[in-house]
């Protein structure tokens, strides 16, 4: 129930964060976004607590999933890359949420 | 039969990319951003001959793990197709790259190469979480091509780009953990009809289908994509409507056909979707202001004709889908090749601004009109076959469906004609061209912002000219094959309607 509702809390403040008009703050929002869907990813195997799922030390009865740890691990460096990726763009259009045209330095005519 | 070369289609490009982000050298590049798509759009022809000789499924175990454990690489006719089909238009995309000069801008190779590693994994993989993996790594290059190429409002619409496909993925890795937790596996051989059997693993497809429907950009979730094509160069608009959206319709056609198996139960939504995509696609070109604008709607009713194929499910269907999908690569790859030389020329592709282009450019107006025959679906072009086989395919469903189909796709078809003529008269008829922008700088008197007379002698260059005529000879090359091609197709979807083979291949 905890885990739902902080999933449910995550990406209703992850949707207004990306409503927003600074790409900084859409930035977060993604992250926040992407927390939440990892804690969903989690969800989809045991929650409850488990042993490390090492194959010749544990009794596989005891281990716990690790697939969707492998998943939301993916998910996390996927993240991460995007993230510095949507920084770098809000600093190259430094003006471009209160400027319709932003000022790249470049020509505006097309 | 295990296959271990598969590997090969991803690690070589991004071998590759490590190399050319290492040593530098134009001419090095320049060969190696042409070798790379070429040899994988090669291996993907050598696997199709393979396949249409009696192998149905070529399996990779990636890591020597037992099947079920391993992720598997997976060729099939399908796919080796769709490997031949985008690694053709990524050389003929690059061949106008390199006259645009746009591959001399930093990073422009690793980029591209990363991107043609993206799509072979994403076409090749049998794991629907590595298809999220592949298509991530296809993405993150596009969003860097987007913001480095073409005008200011690439900053706009690389936003919007950006936003839109990481909000998708985001959906696309939630059904993917219902699709897990329902079924236990992400394997696309093990969900052999998981959708008629769960609800929970139904919801799971479903939203992993909606995620990709939004990558493709049908109908109601098409917005992003007729804004943020047109703010692009041409060659990356050429790029992405060659490879993005057709990878989105490829895992469509794969994971619906393996999930639902041949299950009707959603196909009026399935239909509304797509008769949606087709009408409003169709009717929007009007709106379009620019050449490619308007190519991009033409793009959201390309994608719900071929959506058609899923939506109505038959194998005639099927194969009249995927035939349409290999034509309107070519199709649209050719017609925003031409609009990509005509901006390069005449520094413009607004509808207001061009006119009277018949009488200087021949090649062009040649060019343009058979891809634009092509598009609307007159011989002697691929559009023709593609047009008529789902109109045939369609008349085998019930009589409403079908009534209703081929209703919306004549009149779709005539709004197209009426739309895509409205541009020929703007680009190609009416009054004297006067000014035009070069993107010499020399050539400007002054203002650089200011649009000059436009001499007598302006022409596009010939070679600027022949990437597009490239795409448009395999489009009419097509038209001549299509009996060949069709064959290829069905052979291509025996596998979707009956999967048996290729579970064996998987999950021996």
């Amino acid at each position: 129930m905890i885990l739902a509702l902080t999933i449910g809390f995550l990406v209703a403040g992850g949707t207004y964060l990306l409503l927003q008009r600074s790409l900084v703050r859409i930035a977060f929002g993604v992250g926040v976004l992407s927390h939440a869907v990892n804690l969903f990813l989690l969800t989809a195997g045991i929650t409850a607590y488990r042993q490390e799922p090492l194959a010749s030390r544990m009794d596989p009865a005891q281990a716990a999933d690790p697939l969707p740890q492998a998943f939301v691990l993916t998910a996390i460096v996927i993240t991460l890359a995007v993230t510095v990726f949507l920084l770098a763009l809000a600093v190259i259009g430094r003006n471009d949420n209160t400027h319709r045209v932003p000022e790249t330095g470049e020509e505006h005519d097309r | 039969m295990s296959a271990p070369y598969l590997g090969l289609f991803v690690a070589l490009p991004i071998l590759a990319t490590g190399l050319t982000a290492v040593i530098p050298g134009r001419s090095f590049h320049r060969v190696i951003v042409l070798l790379v798509p070429f040899l994988s759009g090669l291996g993907g022809a050598w696997l199709l001959a393979q396949h249409l000789t009696g192998t149905p499924a070529l399996v990779a175990q990636i890591g020597g793990f037992l099947p079920g454990i391993a992720i598997p690489f997976v060729s099939d006719t399908l796919s080796a197709v769709m490997l031949t089909v985008t690694g053709l238009t990524t050389v003929i995309v690059l061949w106008f790259a390199i006259r645009t000069k746009e591959d001399t801008l930093g990073f422009f190779t690793p980029l591209v190469l990363m991107l043609v590693a993206g799509v072979n994994g994403a076409l090749l993989t049998g794991d629907v979480f590595n298809l999220f993996v592949f298509i991530e790594v296809m993405l993150l290059p596009s969003y860097a091509l987007l913001a480095m190429t073409g005008t200011w409002r690439r900053l706009g619409v690389g936003r919007l780009f950006l936003v839109v496909n990481l909000v998708t993925s985001s959906v696309l890795l939630i059904g993917i953990a219902l699709l897990y937790a329902a079924t236990g596996a992400v394997n696309m051989a093990s969900l052999t009809a998981v959708a008629t059997e769960s609800p929970v693993a139904a919801l799971g497809v479903g939203t992993v289908l909606f995620a990709l429907v939004v990558k493709a950009g049908a109908v109601p979730v098409h917005g992003w994509m007729p804004r943020a094509y047109p703010g692009t160069s041409a060659m990356v608009m050429a790029l992405f409507a060659g490879l993005h959206s057709k990878v989105a319709l490829y895992a469509i056609y794969r994971i619906y056909s393996m999930a639902f198996e041949g299950s009707s139960a959603w196909m009026p939504v399935l239909l509304a979707i797509v008769l949606a995509s087709i009408m409003l696609g169709s009717w929007a070109s009007f709106g379009g202001n620019t050449i490619r604008r308007v190519l991009a709607f033409q793009m959201v009713a390309g994608v719900g004709y071929i959506l058609l194929g899923v939506a109505l499910g038959t194998p005639a269907s099927l194969a009249a889908g995927l035939f349409y999908m290999v034509h309107h690569i070519l199709t649209v790859g050719a017609l925003v090749l031409a609009s990509g030389a005509v901006e390069k020329t005449y520094g413009t592709a607004h509808l207001v601004r061009l006119s009277n282009l018949l009488r200087r450019e021949k090649a062009l107006a040649w060019i343009f009109g058979l891809a634009l025959i092509s598009l609307v679906g007159f011989p002697p072009s691929s559009g023709f076959w593609g047009k008529i086989a789902l109109v045939m395919a369609a008349a085998d469903v019930t009589p409403l469906a079908a009534g209703v189909v081929i209703t919306v796709i004549i009149v779709a078809s005539v709004i197209s004609l009426l739309a895509l003529q409205h541009l020929w008269h703007e680009v190609f008829w009416g009054p004297k061209m006067e000014l035009y922008r070069p993107a010499d700088p020399l050539l400007h008197e002054g203002d650089p912002k200011r649009p000059v007379t436009l001499p007598a002698w302006v022409r596009i260059p010939i070679g600027d000219l022949l990437p597009a005529g490239a795409m448009l000879m395999l489009s009419l090359v097509l038209f001549i094959l299509a009996g060949p091609a069709f064959e290829i197709a069905g052979d291509a979807v025996a596998l979707l309607v009956d999967p048996a083979p290729y579970i064996e291949a998987v999950l021996p």
